[in-house]
């Protein structure tokens, strides 16, 4: 063991700070949620042990816990595949050789790293005003805008095209995919007069697969955990009428705004098994359509 | 995490020492033997720019101590102090507002300051009724930093353009919520721009309705006052204001239900000629507009009976966490005596409870200033008994409330099935807590 450590000191030290980071703000933070959300905690009072009263409470008498959820699986249901068809949809069209392609792959890529920031949400909140950009720009072809942000049959799009906006990731990762299928495949598939539809689902989408589960996989989750975007638009409530009560920010009002940091804890779970439900579901359909290159079968 | 220290950090990873080394150096530069003393509070920019300018006069004045500053907007102060209860890590001197106070007070993270008063906290010249608001059976905890009252404040240009002119029009300080429509809607009519917000997800201005209608927000058992009758008449008098085309369309307001930034306000933003607030926030609000801001009280019903209350608006207490609870009990002590100080601090936290600060500040008022002290002076005796500080649970009581009245305001549902649904939703919080 003395022996090891010492052989081995030099990689540990460097590994230290993700180390310290991963067992202190990572392991640590996530087994003390554990036990305090079988409590009743309101920060500056210790906890106390209630057992699974929260999670009754959670399943039994909460609407907004139903509601976030309704919420939440809107929002990723709907915004995950347009999401990843106009990535996909841009990363063909970029894939076709195009002079200058390193500009507009960095162009399209900016949204994804200004997409999750407090200033793109709040010029977001802008653009969508009811005196904002875009009902302005409805106003000059004589349309008349509705309140995009405070009618909750709006409020919602504004959000999923905000995410699609944020298609720079899996587009960049579409991209790569796309430059590994072999040219030749196409080229036979010509010659057999197969035209650009029969191409894209006889040759791009099967080829793409992995690529394509991949991403799915990992905009779903993002979406699961998506947050700031709402908590901006909504001015941290929800608002209107619940219908930007994203799951992250009903967890974050009962943690801070009313203090029930147990609950918010047993929440916090309730979302984690959620999503990992949804992650193994993705992965045990997977074999179904997912084939990969040096399988054999 | 404590107990690793910096030293054992550089000895293990000598990597870091550089990034160590220049986050020291953005530090604040402190000398050891200085004492620190942290002080947060929530505000805007106005009161950020006064209370900077007042920590910098006070370590001038005052060799060895070093007073630092932090702000945050009011929504997220309280969220940042929470973290800090749980870290053990909160400023010496924070700010409290009436309500929120007893909660801090029971759960000890707010200390007593009697072991200070007379060495190094005077509060000799302070107002009896200042006192008291600060005491929690028998011990005195919070140092009331002004008080304030709920106020309307509207543009007067808008106002003189539409031919309103108070005083003749309507009474500032007596006008009914018929009145409001009338003049509102003359004001939409003259200028174009809705003569106020439409307070139906406010829930300030509902509170002041309740009680005009004479009931209180919380009931000596901690039930909730409002009657079904009550929040129904709230509604509809609103609805009427707004069907006159005396205020912004619903859908707008909905957007703002629940804001509480005052550049947002109607009269800020253009969109109205009348806002509601604390008197307080008068001069804040001022400092963002052009236009000159007149002062009224809120509407009444023709009963006439008051529901405002005069109560302090902030406090400065000391909290447990404090290092050197001798020097931050100094420095507040300063903060509402030091004629200096004050006279920068001036009125923007609300009427000052030490009458010889009040004194020496009376010949150098600005005019937003004027306004408020001269309001706070008309409405003596014309408003309601403080009351007991709200239960828990009033919060979410408070949001609920903004929750649903988007709903009225969007027309989805009647204003008697919204009631019902609210005061449902509000027994059931209050048993939760």
């Amino acid at each position: 063991m003395h022996k090891f450590l010492r052989r081995n000191f030099a990689g540990y030290a460097f590994l230290s700070p993700w180390l310290i980071g991963f067992f202190l703000l990572a392991i640590g933070p996530i087994l003390a949620s554990l036990y305090l959300s079988f409590t009743k905690y309101n920060v500056v009072r210790p906890p106390q042990w209630i057992g699974l009263d929260n999670y009754f409470y959670m399943f039994q008498m909460d609407q907004r816990f139903w509601k976030a959820l309704q919420v939440t699986f809107q929002f990723v249901v709907i915004s995950v595949p347009l999401k990843l068809m106009f990535a996909l949809g841009v990363a063909m069209a970029l894939d076709k050789g195009i002079r200058a392609i390193g500009w507009y792959r960095a162009l399209f890529y900016l949204p994804s790293i200004l997409g999750g920031s407090i200033a793109v949400a709040i010029l977001w909140r802008q653009l969508f005003n009811y005196d904002g950009v875009i009902n302005s720009i409805l106003r000059l072809f004589g349309g008349d805008g509705p309140y995009w942000l405070s009618d909750p049959k709006y409020s919602l799009w504004t959000l999923i095209v905000l995410a699609i906006w944020q298609f720079g990731s899996p587009m960049l990762i579409f991209l790569a995919g796309l430059r590994a299928i072999p040219q030749e495949l196409y080229e036979a598939a010509e010659i057999d007069a197969a035209g650009p539809v029969r191409k894209f689902f006889a040759i791009t989408v099967p080829l793409l697969a992995p690529v394509i589960f991949f991403n799915l996989v990992l905009q779903m989750i993002e979406a699961f955990k998506s947050f700031s975007g709402a908590f901006i638009i909504s001015g941290g409530t929800g608002a209107p009428l619940d219908s930007l009560l994203f799951f992250t920010v009903y967890l974050y009002n009962e943690a801070f705004a009313f203090l029930r940091m147990g609950y918010a804890s047993a929440l916090a779970w309730v979302l984690l098994l959620i999503i990992a439900l949804f992650t193994a579901i993705a992965f045990w359909t997977s074999k179904y359509w997912v084939h990969y290159e040096n399988e054999r079968g | 995490m404590s107990k690793f220290n910096r030293r054992q950090f550089l000895h293990t990873s000598a990597g870091f020492a550089g990034s160590v080394a220049v986050m020291s150096a953005f530090g604040r530069p402190a000398f050891a033997q200085d004492a620190a003393v942290r002080h947060f509070w929530w505000g805007n920019p106005e009161r950020d720019k006064r209370t900077f300018a007042v920590i910098d006069i006070y370590n001038g004045k005052t060799p060895g101590v070093v007073v630092s500053g932090e702000t945050l907007g009011f929504a997220d102060y309280f969220t940042k102090l929470t973290t800090q209860i749980a870290g053990g890590n909160m400023p010496d001197v924070i700010q409290q507002g009436y309500g929120v106070l007893f909660e801090y007070i029971a759960n000890g993270a707010v200390v007593p300051l009697d072991d200070f008063v007379g060495k190094s906290l005077d509060i000799s010249k302070m107002d009896q009724s200042a006192i008291d608001a600060g005491t929690v059976d028998g011990k005195f905890y919070a140092l009331s930093i002004g008080a304030n009252s709920h106020m309307a404040v509207f543009n007067t240009r808008l106002f003189e353009e539409a031919g309103v002119k108070p005083g003749e029009t309507f009474d500032p300080f007596a006008y009914t919520y018929d009145e409001l429509k009338e003049f509102a809607a003359a004001i939409k009519e003259a200028t174009g721009i809705p003569g106020t917000d439409d307070n139906t997800a406010d829930y300030q201005n509902f509170s002041d309705f309740t009680v005009q209608k004479g009931a209180n927000l919380y009931n000596e058992d901690g039930s909730y006052g409002p009657t079904q009758e009550i929040v129904e008449e709230y509604w509809s008098t609103w609805a009427a204001i707004r069907d006159a085309g005396g205020t912004p369309p619903g859908p707008e307001s909905a957007a703002l239900a629940g804001v509480s930034e005052l550049s947002q306000l109607g009269v800020v933003t253009g969109k109205s000629a009348m806002s509601y607030l604390w008197s307080n926030q008068l001069v804040g609000v001022q400092g963002l507009m052009q236009d000159i801001l007149g002062a009224a009280v809120y509407p009444n019903t023709p009963e006439m009976i008051p529901g405002s209350v005069i109560q302090p608006s902030q406090f400065v207490c000391l909290t447990r966490d404090s290092g050197n609870p001798e020097a931050a009990t100094a420095y507040m002590s300063a903060f509402v005596n030091d004629l200096d100080m004050t006279a920068v601090l001036g009125l923007e936290r609300g009427i000052p409870s030490n009458s010889e600060v009040r004194a020496a500040l009376e010949p150098n008022l600005s005019a937003a200033e004027k306004v408020s002290v001269e309001f706070i002076d008309r409405i003596q005796g014309k408003t309601a008994p403080l009351t007991a500080p709200p239960p828990s649970g009033s919060a979410e009581v408070e949001q609920t409330f903004e929750r649903l009245a988007v709903s009225v305001l969007l027309g989805e549902r009647t204003i008697p099935e919204v009631a019902t649904d609210f005061l449902n939703q509000a027994k059931a919080i209050l048993a939760r807590a």
